[in-house]
């Protein structure tokens, strides 16, 4: 069915909420920004908007999101990277092999992530909806 | 499918996929000749295998672009083609010319070749990629001009739309820029400029435009999302790729004897060139999230999110990793190089034709999506071609990085020889993953003969 009930039903969530989904958005970018051209900075506005946001609103959601997606992208790309070298030497080529490869695909894993999980904010969703389209 | 006429585009994809799996034969053929150089030596030396993996390739997807276009372009101008007899006219004339140039290259020696078509009258041949005889490519700018006609006119006298419209321009730069090929200077410097601007400005350039509204047109028929909001996608994602991509050939001549301006120049805007590729990821996922029904072919859905996922990644990602001139210094000309053309190529253009032969396939023979049965078997050869072609990029890249340490970073730099035994190892892993490949190509083609309960007719 072209449109259908549950549709309908999220376009006017959609225009009733301008704002939180306005901030759910700008906190998915912002997770973004952070694993791409911003790194720090979009950690920053996260940390920094995580007040403003409503409890139990998908601003909310996508803040957390953002938060936990960036503090588990640095820890597997910096610190398992860092161990790399430090467990494989800074002089062996072998050491290098393995961080590039690993650094860019596991990275480019999370970008690929975030993308998603940036459309899902635009639409006022979370990662997983409640229920199905028609 | 609406306008009989469309279903000319049969033909060229079934001609493509054939061609596709000439291509992949070769590639393995050479991923053994890297392990053991002897391999089927004096018959197939290297470098012809070479040229045919490559020239198959290219060929494969003018016949996939040009079929999607056939069957895209009638529906969007809401008429029929303007000649079906001068498109499958020109189907023969290129399989005939294509079949001949292969022929060509493994039963005679390729000096011999230049010989009997005459190269010195207008030499052309002998570069990566443009390896076809004069007389071929003059055949593929009849067949391009031909096939430029049909297409243009079929739009230009009904609905135009803006997928019709960047598709026409793509295609048309398409067929322009491969004029450059004709121009061959004697000295090299300007020889590989001019080549370049073929090759770079076709993957970089105007085939963008051709996947962006190939993959525009898929998405609006499997989600139903309003065109608008398409074409405003599309405007961008075409605007960024001409942008970062035209003055993006500039990182083709950091080291080839030309003024020392292109290391900046080719830097900063290839360094932009990720975005459009970045952009269609975007726009697919937006438009599959917000997509207003399920459409029964859940194979092409699956198609395009792949395409433009691994076009971001082969493309995008491992085109970055090696464009700056100061780690292109250390890079060019290494498997890293080998490493990305793989995935750019795959993900991007080898995966954009399979969409469109995923969507209108089943239309052509009559269903609007295949039976479950033959989806499965599809959905598993896009995982298994997709997953071995992400280990062939990492196993190549892996080699590419101890490569570029050995012989060119470290302080007893080794010989180029001596090297390459050291990356044996990757090679052989890299074989493994193309067999795969292989593998999921034979599951791809039995796709379309499996039986099973059939989806809606139409
Ligand atoms: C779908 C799009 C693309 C395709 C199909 C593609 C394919 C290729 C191929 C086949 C080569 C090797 C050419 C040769 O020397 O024989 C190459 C080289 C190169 N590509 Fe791409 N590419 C794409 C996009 C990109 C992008 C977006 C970037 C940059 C961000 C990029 C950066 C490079 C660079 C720097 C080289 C030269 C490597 C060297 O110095 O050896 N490519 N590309
Ligand atoms: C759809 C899949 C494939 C595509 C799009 C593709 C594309 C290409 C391209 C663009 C090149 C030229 C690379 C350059 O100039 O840097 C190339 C070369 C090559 N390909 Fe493939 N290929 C595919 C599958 C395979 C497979 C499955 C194998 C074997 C396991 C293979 C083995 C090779 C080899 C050995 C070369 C020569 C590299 C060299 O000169 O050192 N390819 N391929
Ligand atoms: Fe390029």
């Amino acid at each position: 069915m072209e449109g259908g009930f549950f549709y309908r039903q999220k376009n006017l969530m959609r225009s009733t909420n301008k704002i939180p989904l306005q901030r759910a958005s700008n906190a998915a970018l912002a997770s973004l920004l952070n694993l791409t051209l911003l790194p720090v900075l979009g950690f920053a506005y996260l940390i920094f908007t995580f007040k403003k946001t409503d409890p139990d609103g998908i601003d909310r959601y996508h803040t957390i999101l953002g938060i936990k997606i960036n503090i588990i992208a640095a820890t597997v790309l910096l610190v398992v990277s860092g161990l790399m070298i430090f467990f494989g030497g800074f002089d062996s080529p072998w050491t290098w092999v393995y961080v590039i490869s690993y650094f860019t695909i596991v990275h480019t894993v999370f970008i690929v992530f975030a993308i998603w999980a940036l459309v899902r904010a635009w639409s006022g969703e979370k990662l997983r909806s409640s229920f199905t389209k028609t | 499918m609406k306008y009989e006429s469309q279903g000319v585009a049969k033909l060229y994809f079934i001609a493509a996929i054939g061609l596709f799996v000439g291509q992949i034969l070769f590639g393995v053929i050479m991923g053994v000749q890297y392990i053991s150089g002897d391999f089927l030596f004096p018959e197939i030396p290297f470098n012809v295998a070479r040229m045919v993996h490559t020239n198959l390739l290219i060929v494969w997807l003018l016949f996939g672009f040009m079929g999607s276009a056939y069957y895209l372009v009638p529906e969007e101008s809401e008429r029929e083609l303007f000649s079906p007899f001068l498109a499958k006219l020109m189907f023969w004339v290129f399989l005939v010319a294509g079949a001949l140039t292969i022929l060509g290259y493994l039963l005679v020696p390729y000096a011999t070749l230049a010989e009997i078509t005459m190269n010195d009258l207008l030499p052309t041949m002998g570069r990566e990629f443009l390896e076809q005889p004069t007389i071929t490519k003059i055949g593929i700018v009849i067949v391009a001009l031909s096939f430029l006609f049909n297409i243009g006119m079929t739009i230009l006298t009904g609905r135009k739309t803006v997928i019709t419209l960047v598709l026409l321009t793509g295609l048309a730069g398409l067929a322009v820029f491969f004029l450059f090929s004709f121009y061959n200077p004697d000295n090299l410097i300007l020889d590989k400029y001019f080549w370049w601007f073929v090759v770079h400005l076709w993957v970089e350039g105007v085939w963008e435009l051709i996947m962006a509204s190939l993959l525009a047109y898929v998405l609006i028929k499997v989600t139903g999302v309003d065109r608008e909001v398409i074409e405003k996608w599309l405007y961008i994602i075409i605007a960024m790729a001409l942008i970062s991509g035209l003055v993006g050939t500039g990182h083709h001549f950091f080291w080839i004897g030309t003024p020392d301006y292109w290391q900046w120049l080719g830097s900063i805007f290839s360094a932009l060139e990720p975005i459009p590729f970045f952009m269609m990821t975007l726009f697919a996922f937006n438009v599959v999230n917000k997509r207003r029904r399920d459409h029964p072919n859940k194979a092409a859905v699956l198609w395009a999110l792949g395409t433009a996922v691994m076009a971001f990644l082969g493309a995008g990602v491992w085109g970055f990793l090696h464009t700056l001139a100061p780690v292109n210094y250390y890079t060019h000309g290494t498997q890293i190089t080998a490493a990305h053309g793989h995935m750019a190529f795959y993900g991007a253009y080898v995966m954009v034709v399979l969409t469109m032969i995923s969507y209108s396939m089943p239309i052509m023979r009559g269903h609007k999506a295949s039976n479950e049965r033959a989806q499965v078997f599809e959905m598993w050869s896009f995982w298994l071609m997709t997953v071995s072609m992400v280990f062939i990029t990492l196993f190549l890249t892996g080699a590419g990085i101890l490569q570029v340490y050995l012989q060119r970073y470290s302080e007893a730099p080794l010989g180029f020889m001596v090297t390459q035994d050291k990356l044996a190892i990757f090679y052989i892993m890299r074989e493994v993953a193309g067999l795969v490949f292989l593998a999921g190509l034979i599951v791809y083609i039995l796709s379309f003969f499996v039986k099973g309960k059939e989806v809606e007719v139409i």
